[in-house]
């Protein structure tokens, strides 16, 4: 039985998202979210209403795709939303809690092209494709491999399969010597690893950008023009804005709409080694405060003048923080003398004028690229879909393992839970096959024939 | 030279576990079978411990039992001591073990092996497989007899180049008592060119029973109500026999002191074995090394026969010199005053790498030539013999030009294990445990009925006077899942050897497990489908551009025959899986428009 795949069709930006469903749960699918008794006629574009529970998510255009006369050959479900990354988001969200699987990259090719749907030129494209993917995929394993997050998942994932190997030794104890799990320890390991896991999935972007909005910080030096971008964003005078360096002594926080993305900026105090009175020095802090909790910076840098040694000093510092960051080069209006930034060329970069108004559209562009594919996360932030799903999933084994637990079920129940989970787990970072989980037996515990 | 003016279908090379199981399946399957072995006096022989089963193991025994082969059979007729094992945990745990009298076993199968028809049983070595065109064609043996043969099943136990350790003491056996296997050993590396590795494996000393004090052993007495190991076994007639009783104590703090003191003059720790050995059943002194803090191991007294008061004792397998094996045995409550008989040691010996078999357990490298149980890596009487079973069953298949016959990993432990070896290889002698199937909750040791007779009906592994009372006790067993309260016959007599209660057991466990059941069964059709994706004949997956280096390496190594299987090496990632399918329908588009043209 094939599984029924899902993924967002369009790229960011643009007023109408399309996300496509394709498989033989397609159908039936569409029909629960829209709570529509049967499919609507093949072909023709349907006004349909997604409901997320009780409520309505949006009034969207459907349009179904009847096996096989579809781009991948299967059942195809296409719905076109508004472009909300909130509904684009939650949508995917419904659809994989009801039983779809988010694609991989190229997988809606690859079944139209197994599906005999298209020839063999252009399947030379769709091999480069999943080429590509397995490399981005590899990279980003071996890129993590000193990151938080993977450190944080193998930490779950041993947690995880130490308790596995617990429960599996007993199982398989010949001896019959061993003293028996109390429930109370088994519940309590589950319990923690479980809070893990759910403080991780909670970073995903769909569930904390897009619903509570993308906190960004804007820094830069003093008089680099932070206020004159807060409120060319902004759109009126929000933050004082004075030639004299230093001016904003408090953090200003501005809450707008940008592509339908919802951003709280963050005016910082400028940074400056030498504060000259106490509450300049309390503005810094606070100004280090916004940067730690932000999901973004954006790093604001005059774009006449070469940079001053603080400035490089807080580039540094800002490259600590691990977080995505756009560096916008202010003042474009004036003569250029514009320098250059240490490994500039790995960030997102803007060139704006705050006077003109000039590379605003850009910048807004940057802003609101598509968050679900934020690449530059800080190393706790879960930024895809995929992997999102996959905590999840593993979050239902759990607590399914806790009742099973409550019921006193048995190991053997107890350890299908724990695997499951650690198959999802699996596809965030590595693998744990059976012999791992025997390995830590091994290691830990003298077997009998 | 004689050539033997017979041409067989199917040689097995090697008259124990596996090798019994072979040449049975072969010959029911009508194949003309020979079985050569060194010594028909040793054949089946318990050249460790005197039980059939344990946990995982029992699980096996019951499939090899429910497809025809005769361990199960044999082990209840030879049985001396029963134990369920794991009945305070789930039914899918639950294990039967069997203690056996050794002399009754080996002398029961041999006398199976002479009344099978289609198979000849001959004392002899073999010492060269003979190839022609790359394919095998027959046998060469010690006394330079020629035998012709279509395939060859390669059962050699711990035979090849087999070398005996004893503390430092060290010489040439493939057993105790026995030659070791050189000539083929020579054979297999140098003008077969498959590729030999070394294991080390060890067994326990024996001793006399007499002087021993029982008063400080733990009496385990032997199950009753017992329940038989085969499944055509009659339960109640079998409980009216004699049993008797196994005992256990533990080492103390004396054991230690002495093997810490003579770590030096162990055969594992004074650097002449090279072989790796199992993690799991280590020697007494791997125990002592790896697990410092435990001062305290248990020691399982079990006998040998009933005519004989000879002890194997389980959990003191040992490569030390005979006189620190004296001492230890002195340092265990109850066996002050016990003599040893055998003393324990060490073995060496030749596996080939399972990495070059198909699942059917044929090699790759050389057609027709079939490999089962210790050459393959494996430990344990139950892991051969389930892989002689299968590859006796699939070398007749061959010379019959059938399709193989292979066990998915959500059918069986038998699946599971060669599944294991064919893709990971081994680092250790596998040894089966419950928590390296995934399907655990589906291969339990009740079901295995149920799960493979069918198959072995289809086959022509199960007489047939079995068929009618099987179908019956599965269409019982189906009611009673679905209507537990279904009326139901009690007195129904045409089901034996299967019974009312028995399928009662079936429906409650099922209930038990239900929501498990059906996710299992869901995750094994998403098996089965990328399964049945072959990859075509001609078409090298490691050339396939984009794949990971290090997926391309493995996949060259083992050579998978279908995407599921590609899918099970370890290593290999999801996306490589979806550039092979898509590879493969390229392939196979290409080869069409050829065809075509």
């Amino acid at each position: 039985m094939q599984q029924t795949i899902c993924a967002l069709a369009t790229g960011a930006g643009g007023a109408v998202a399309i996300v496509r469903l394709s498989g033989p749960q397609a159908c039936s699918l569409l029909c629960q979210l829209t709570r529509r008794s049967a499919a609507p006629e093949p072909r023709k574009q349907t006004l349909c209403t997604i409901y997320d529970g009780a409520d309505p998510l949006d009034r969207c255009l459907v349009t179904y795709f009847q096996a096989p006369h579809s781009f991948t050959g299967e059942d195809v479900v296409e719905f076109a939303l508004h472009a909300s990354p909130y509904v684009k988001g939650r949508l995917l969200e419904l659809l994989c809690a009801h039983g779809a699987t988010p694609a991989k990259r190229g997988e809606f090719s690859q079944r139209a092209f197994l599906n005999g749907k298209m020839d063999l030129v252009e399947a030379q494209g769709l091999c480069d494709l999943i080429a590509s993917g397995n490399k981005a995929a590899h990279k980003l394993a071996m890129d993590s491999l000193d990151g938080k997050l993977s450190n944080r998942v193998e930490e779950i994932k041993k947690r995880l399969s130490e308790l596995l190997a617990q429960i599996e030794v007993r199982l398989d104890d010949v001896d019959e010597e061993m003293t028996p799990l109390s429930d109370e320890f088994i519940r309590q390991e589950i319990t923690a690893v479980l809070e893990h896991i759910k403080a991780l999935a909670d970073t995903f972007s769909v569930g904390k950008y897009i619903k509570d909005g993308l906190k960004t910080a804007i820094v830069g030096a003093p008089n680099s023009g932070k206020s004159s971008l807060l409120n060319a964003l902004v759109g009126f005078d929000r933050a004082i804005v004075s030639d004299q360096s230093g001016t904003t002594r408090d953090t200003v926080e501005e809450t707008l709409e940008i592509n339908g993305q919802k951003i709280i900026l963050t005016d910082t105090a400028g940074i400056r080694d030498h504060a000259l009175d106490p509450a300049e020095k309390e503005g810094m802090r606070r100004s280090h405060r916004a940067m730690e909790t932000a999901d973004l910076i954006l790093f604001v840098l005059d774009a006449s003048r070469p940079l001053t040694p603080e400035e490089q000093a807080l580039w540094q510092d800002i490259r600590r923080q691990n977080k995505r960051t756009v560096i916008v080069w202010n003042k474009t209006d004036l003569p250029s003398a514009r320098p250059s930034l240490e490994h500039e060329e790995a960030y997102a970069r803007a060139e704006v004028s705050c006077k003109t108004g000039a590379g605003f559209d850009a910048l807004k562009k940057l802003l609101t690229a598509d968050l679900t594919e934020a690449k530059t996360a800080d190393g706790l932030m879960i930024s895809n879909l995929r992997h999102y799903e996959a905590l999840l999933r593993a979050q239902t084994e759990l607590e399914s393992a806790l009742i099973r637990l409550q019921a006193q079920a048995g190991g053997e129940i107890y350890a299908e839970h724990l695997r499951g989970a650690l198959r999802y787990l699996q596809d965030l970072i590595g693998e744990v096959t059976p012999d791992d989980v025997l390995g830590i037996i091994f290691s830990k515990f003298c077997m009998g024939k | 030279m004689f050539v033997c003016e017979e041409h067989y279908d199917v040689i097995v090379i090697g008259g124990g576990h596996a090798g019994c199981e072979a040449a049975l399946a072969a010959a029911k399957l009508g194949a003309k079978t020979l079985l050569l072995t060194q010594s028909l006096d040793t054949v089946a022989q318990m050249s460790c411990n005197p039980s059939i089963g344990g946990i995982a193991k029992g699980q096996i025994v019951r499939e090899i039992d429910a497809l025809g082969g005769a361990m199960g059979r044999v082990t209840d007729h030879a049985a001396l001591h029963y134990h369920m094992l794991n009945t305070g945990k789930g039914p899918a745990v639950h294990s039967p073990r069997v203690q056996c009298d050794k002399k009754v076993y080996q002398f029961t199968f041999k006398h199976f092996l002479e009344l099978q028809p289609n198979l000849d049983i001959m004392q002899d070595e073999a010492v060269k497989i003979s190839v022609s065109d790359r394919a095998v064609n027959g046998v060469l043996t010690l006394r330079n007899t020629f035998y012709h043969a279509k395939a060859v099943v390669l059962t050699t136990g711990t035979f090849l180049a087999g070398t005996i350790h004893i503390g430092t003491a060290m010489f040439r056996g493939g057993r105790y008592n026995d030659m070791p296997s050189d000539g083929l050993a020579k054979n297999l590396r140098e003008d077969l060119h498959l590729h030999m590795m070394r294991f080390k494996t060890g067994t326990p000393m024996r001793i006399n029973a007499r002087g021993l004090d029982y008063s400080k052993f733990r009496l385990q007495p032997s199950d009753n109500p017992l329940q038989p190991i085969s499944h055509f076994t009659d339960g109640t007639a079998q409980s009216k026999r004699t049993f008797l009783s196994c005992y256990i104590t533990r080492t103390t703090l004396e054991t230690d002191k002495i093997l810490r003191a003579n770590f030096q003059r162990s055969a594992m720790y004074s650097g002449h074995i090279h072989g790796l050995g199992p993690r799991y059943c280590p020697s007494v002194e791997d125990k002592i090394k790896k697990f410092p803090d435990v001062t305290s191991h248990p020691l399982f007294l079990e006998p040998e026969g009933f005519h004989t008061e000879e002890f194997y004792i389980q959990g003191f397998s040992t490569s030390m010199p005979e006189d620190v094996q004296r001492a230890l045995i002195k340092s265990v409550p109850g066996m002050e005053k016990a003599s040893i008989t055998r003393p324990g040691y060490a073995i060496e010996y030749d596996f080939s790498d399972p990495r070059d078999l198909y699942a059917s357990l044929e090699s790759k490298l050389i057609p027709g030539l079939f490999m089962a149980g210790q050459i393959n890596g494996t430990t344990g009487y139950e892991e051969a013999g389930g892989q002689g079973l299968m590859a006796g069953i699939n070398a007749a298949l061959k010379t019959q030009g059938k399709e193989p016959f292979v066990l998915r990993r959500d059918e069986a432990y038998i699946g599971v294990l060669i599944d294991d070896l064919i893709n990971k290889g081994v680092n250790e002698p596998y040894r089966m445990f419950t928590s390296r199937a995934e399907y655990r909750i589906l291969l339990r040791n009740d079901n295995a009925d149920l799960r493979l007779t069918p198959h072995a009906f289809k086959l022509g592994l199960l007489d047939e006077k079995y068929k009618a009372p099987f179908e019956k006790y599965r269409a019982l067993c189906q009611k009673l899942t679905q209507h537990p309260n279904a009326p139901v016959d009690e007195n129904e007599t045409e089901l034996f050897p299967w019974t009312v209660q028995k399928a009662r057991t079936h429906a409650d466990i099922y209930q038990k497990y239900a929501g498990y059941y059906e996710r299992n069964k869901k995750d094994a059709e998403r098996l089965a489908e990328m399964d049945s994706i072959k990859i075509p004949e001609g078409f090298d997956p490691s050339a396939v551009r984009g794949l990971l280096f290090e997926s391309a390496q493995k996949l060259a190594a083992v050579k998978p025959l279908t995407l599921g299987q590609a899918g099970r090496i370890p290593g290999v990632t999801p996306a490589d899986l979806q550039l092979l399918a898509v590879h493969i329908e390229r392939f196979r588009r290409l080869k069409n428009a050829k065809a075509a043209r």
